[in-house]
């Protein structure tokens, strides 16, 4: 079959196997009759597999290759609407696209040419969006004959640095929730497994924030200094993630107050109280949503009314800790905890516990009732250690400091605790002296 | 005859695969090939019908909205919730924003590359550009000196970026044949729509908190609550959207067609159709008839034959079949029971080619989209839809009523321009309905469930067509999830009987006049939207491990 994605090494291979320039012209006639198009195309037939079709290699513009691996194009999307600078800007006057599937000019083998042209010219960034799919050995995602993960490797070998965008393309994100029918993997731990040494900067969330992203981009082609990108353990840009949402959420100060929606669309939301009591997962999900903002900074998560759903949680090492396994149910406060098939919430099992255990306590208390194994109760202290030591200081209540007991003066209770005297005739407290002794 | 192929196809949502069979430089045969498996049914399986609706609309970052739309329908039809007037109407809204965004993204920057050659408005004289502009009677916002100057910069520094590997000299040099002054035009509204699809997703933000994938569209209505500072910022987005549609995307299409007349005579396809309707009607609620609900939406329900008769949808009529696709078995599954084990084989157009499977309506492939919405919407008498499907057949030099002429890669393409402009002015009516129910004091935007057990459908649209939704529900929890996608219908490969799927017999009879670079077939691939990340699934596993089931996915009749 014809595989035309790898025509630029197919005419390689021709040369090397000692098919000269003319005879190749000759297959180019053949195979544009037999399509029957005019003898005009011919020479384009094989021109296109020599020219430039990415301009000039270099020049203001930073080479970026964008490719989607199993994403929703939502990242891809996310950066379509990113407003300063807009795309066309960015596009334009920032980074030199050569490879986008959703933004390119070009199709099918052009574009896959213009990818190869930009790898062999090297200098250039790669954006990965989506999940990498390791499933019917990587045949659950194809592109230009061969599988994605061919792609991805091809491309990040010679990056100078990969961005891997959105939670997908972090851990796999929710295609690796339970039970990660296509076994969806992040891209770091993928290029980790192949030997592939390129820096990875992850950029969770579901999308990703275009305006993130410009950061990174910014560090890395306009300032072209990606150590200025500076990362966690996670790989993570560290001035976006370091943070939780609830750190910086608007309506924390209704956390602090304790004044809460219970009822999605209710009149507490309209007066934009805190989610929390619906489940939101901003006490625990790093990110910077309440100060970046979304979509022109118009609103975001929280500030329409939902609570955070935690979709910046992605552990680039560990595909089985992405955000839709972490916090689903989304809108209970706790995440289901899993068995097997088999699901539940820890709030029962909690209480489950507490119960069984209460019961063991009453049920030995009752045993040793029955079998007579009291000693008389617990061995009360006749005096406070503390008012032992200081006498003078005592605030408690004694009738002998140095031995403890009852008090009966009132002038006593006076000097040292600064309370009312209790009338003489009122016995405050009734200690036997000893230890041990049983209460009266 | 030789074999023409397009692998990726570009500017669509996900992995898309064409291979054509080229004879006397016409396609003669065709065979399209969804590229990705990711298996969002089984993901949802035993979560809440809550959780489910967010998660599956990250099937597509397009679409979100519709999916989780779709989502919530399913949920509440089997919740026994029917949802407020307020939330009707709140729901209508963060939907017609998505279809404002998608459209306009759609056809400016993903569709418009086909016949727009933005480094030929090089050449453009300005002068002449202002007068063609006005003579075209299409908008002037962008100061187009301004602009060739900013291209001769980008020219001038020789990196082609988003035109890397461009077709613009295919068919030598014959296939752009826009004017280099029409080109310019074209260019700036190419990026004025980038800006204006990023105001349209900005409601959707405002609504839903982002976009993609909003947060507050969930089974029993909206969690947004609508307040005076939100809704002045709503009614001026949506003045400004309407105003740019209005005088520009119906203008652009009339002004290219000429140009290129032959794409009125390709890419017809099977010529029936299906929409499910969108845009829940002002009737609301309509008593718990489904059927009655479906025909009242904005845009309503209508199933098409080949003589454009319109009829109502029978859910038992819909059938998928396996045999060419990367799925165990070639057995046609007739509804309530699908079953479906994915298993990859080999890339093989004679036997299985494709991730996609193969729906069938009355066991026949069915065309799904924004044109068959419109003739659905035709066919019921819509208003707007009647008066501007007419007036577009005359400008294309047609009659008024002969919608056949517009069976083609221009005309489902063309109308597509009619629908947005319908909704951005229902966007507008919807706001002020809002603004009025609010300052009568109906403030109601949430129910919760009557009960946690039952099974629902959610028939809906999503930009890309037909959209169909279905969760059977156990206490809160699911049981069974199916998900039928447009582009499934659109991308659908060969059924049983051998006959092709939408996209590939509107392929077939494009003609070709250069196997790299086959510019006809392109338009033809990009007049659908193909959207082939939510195209791609399988049905109804029972517990992730087998894929029996016994769950009627049909929903409460």
């Amino acid at each position: 079959m014809v595989d035309q994605a790898t025509t630029t090494d197919a005419f390689g291979v021709l040369e090397s196997r000692g098919v000269s320039r003319r005879s190749f012209m000759k297959l180019c006639a053949g195979v544009a009759a037999a399509a029957g198009l005019s003898q005009l195309a011919i020479p384009r037939v094989a021109e296109a597999l020599e020219k430039s079709v990415i301009g000039a290699t270099s020049g203001d513009l930073y080479p970026v290759i964008w490719i989607e691996g199993a994403s929703c194009t939502g990242c891809t999307e996310s950066f379509a609407q990113i407003e300063t600078p807009d795309v066309a800007t960015v596009v334009l006057d920032i980074i030199s696209l050569n490879y986008s599937e959703t933004l390119s000019a070009a199709a099918g083998y052009s574009v896959e040419e213009a990818k190869a042209q930009t790898i062999e010219a090297g200098n250039y960034v790669l954006i990965y969006e989506g999940a990498v799919l390791e499933g019917w050995n990587g045949n659950a995602l194809r592109v230009a004959g061969e599988t994605g993960n061919e792609a991805l490797i091809h491309a990040a070998a010679s990056a100078n640095a990969v961005m891997a965008v959105g939670s997908c393309a972090v851990n796999g994100g929710w295609c690796a929730a339970y039970p990660n029918p296509s076994k969806a993997m992040g891209v770091q731990q993928f290029l980790k497994k192949e030997g592939i040494d390129t820096p990875v900067i992850n950029i969770p969330g579901c999308p990703v924030n275009p305006e993130w992203m410009m950061q990174v981009l910014v560090d890395v082609v306009l300032l072209k200094d990606p150590s200025l990108v500076k990362l966690n353990s996670f790989n993570e840009p560290a001035d976006l993630f370091d943070q939780t949402i609830h750190d910086n959420c608007a309506r924390r100060g209704h956390f602090e107050n304790g004044e809460f929606v219970y009822e999605f669309g209710s009149k507490e939301e309209a007066l934009g109280y805190c989610l929390y009591p619906l489940g939101c997962r901003g006490p625990q999900t790093k990110a910077q949503c309440p100060v970046t903002l979304w979509n022109n900074r118009r609103s975001w998560c929280v500030q329409a009314g939902s609570p955070c759903i935690g979709c910046c949680e992605a552990n680039p090492n560990d595909p089985g800790d992405n955000w839709v396994q972490v916090n689903t149910p989304f809108y209970q406060r706790f995440r289901d905890l899993r068995v097997g098939d088999f699901t539940f919430q820890p709030e029962p099992v909690a209480w489950a516990l507490t119960g069984i255990v209460a019961l063991a306590l009453v049920c030995h208390g009752f045993g040793m009732k029955k079998t007579g194994r009291m000693d008389g109760g617990a061995p009360f202290e006749p005096i406070r250690k503390w008012d032992a030591k200081h006498p003078d200081q005592a605030i408690g209540t004694y009738a002998d400091p140095e031995k403890g007991g009852p008090v009966l003066s009132a002038e006593l209770t006076e000097e040292n605790t600064h309370h009312a005297a209790a009338p003489a005739d009122v016995v405050v407290a009734d200690y036997e002296g000893e230890a041990g002794g049983e209460a009266r | 005859m030789t074999r023409s192929i397009i692998d990726p196809i570009t500017r669509i949502e996900g992995h898309l695969r064409v291979e054509m069979e080229v004879t006397d430089g016409v396609v003669s045969d065709a065979w399209v090939s969804g590229g990705c498996f990711r298996g969002m049914e089984l993901v949802v399986q035993n979560r809440t019908p809550e959780d489910a609706a967010q998660i599956v609309e990250r099937i597509c970052g397009v679409c979100p909205v519709s999916h989780a739309h779709a989502s919530s329908i399913a949920a509440e039809k089997a919740y026994g919730i029917t949802i407020s007037n307020n939330a009707r109407l709140v729901r209508n809204l963060i939907e017609g924003a998505q279809f404002l965004h998608s459209h306009i993204l759609w056809f400016y920057n993903l569709c418009a590359l086909d016949y727009v050659n933005p480094l030929n408005a090089l050449e453009a004289d300005v002068a002449s550009t202002y007068d063609l502009a006005q003579q075209l009677g299409t908008s002037m916002d962008t100061d187009f000196k301004l602009l060739k100057e900013k291209l001769e910069r980008f020219a001038a520094n020789g990196q082609l970026s988003i035109f890397s590997g461009n077709w613009f000299d295919c068919d030598n040099g014959e296939g752009y044949k826009l004017p280099a002054e029409a080109n310019l035009i074209c260019t700036a509204h190419y990026l004025e729509a980038l800006k204006m699809q990023a105001r349209a997703s900005e409601i959707a933000a405002l609504i839903g908190g982002k976009m993609p994938h909003v947060m507050t569209l969930i089974p029993g209505g909206t969690a947004f609550v609508p307040t005076e500072g939100k809704l002045d910022d709503l009614w001026a987005m949506a003045c400004e959207i309407y105003d740019w549609v209005s005088t520009t995307m119906i203008q652009d299409t009339l002004a290219l067609a000429p140009f290129y007349p032959d794409a009125l005579k390709f890419g017809k396809g099977c010529g029936r159709y299906i929409a499910w309707g969108v845009f829940e009607g002002p009737g609301w609620p309509y008593g718990g008839d489904y059927t009655e609900q479906m025909i009242n939406r904005y845009l309503p329900m209508g199933v098409l034959d080949e003589d454009l008769n319109v009829s109502n949808v029978q859910e038992s009529l819909i059938t998928e079949y396996m045999g060419h696709s990367w799925y165990e078995g070639d057995a046609t599954y007739e509804s309530p029971y699908f079953v479906t084990d994915p298993e990859f084989s080999e890339y093989n157009v004679e036997d299985r080619y494709t991730w996609v499977k193969c729906p069938a309506y009355d066991g026949k492939p069915m065309e799904a989209g924004g044109f068959a919405r419109i003739l659905a919407a035709y066919k019921r008498g819509v208003p707007f839809i009647v008066e501007n499907v007419d007036k577009m057949l005359v400008a294309l030099g047609a009659k008024p009523g002969e919608l056949s002429a517009l069976q083609s890669t221009l005309g489902r393409t063309a109308t597509r321009q009619i629908e947005t402009l319908y909704i951005a002015g229902l966007m507008k009516e919807w706001t002020l309905e809002l603004m009025e129910a609010i300052k009568g004091g109906d403030s109601e935007y949430f129910r919760d469930p009557v009960t946690t057990t039952g099974e629902g459908t959610g028939f809906w649209e999503a930009p890309r067509g037909a959209l169909y939704h279905s969760e059977k529900v156990t206490n809160r929890n699911i049981d069974g999830y199916q998900i039928i996608i447009p582009s499934t219908w659109n991308l659908a490969p060969l059924n049983a009987e051998g006959v092709h799927g939408p996209m590939e017999q509107a392929l077939i009879g494009n003609p070709v006049e250069d196997i790299d670079m086959p510019i006809n077939a392109l338009r033809t691939v990009h007049s659908f939207d193909p959207c082939t990340a939510c195209a791609v699934h399988i049905t109804e596993p029972k517990t992730g491990k087998t894929f029996k089931t016994v769950t009627s996915p049909w929903g409460v009749k």
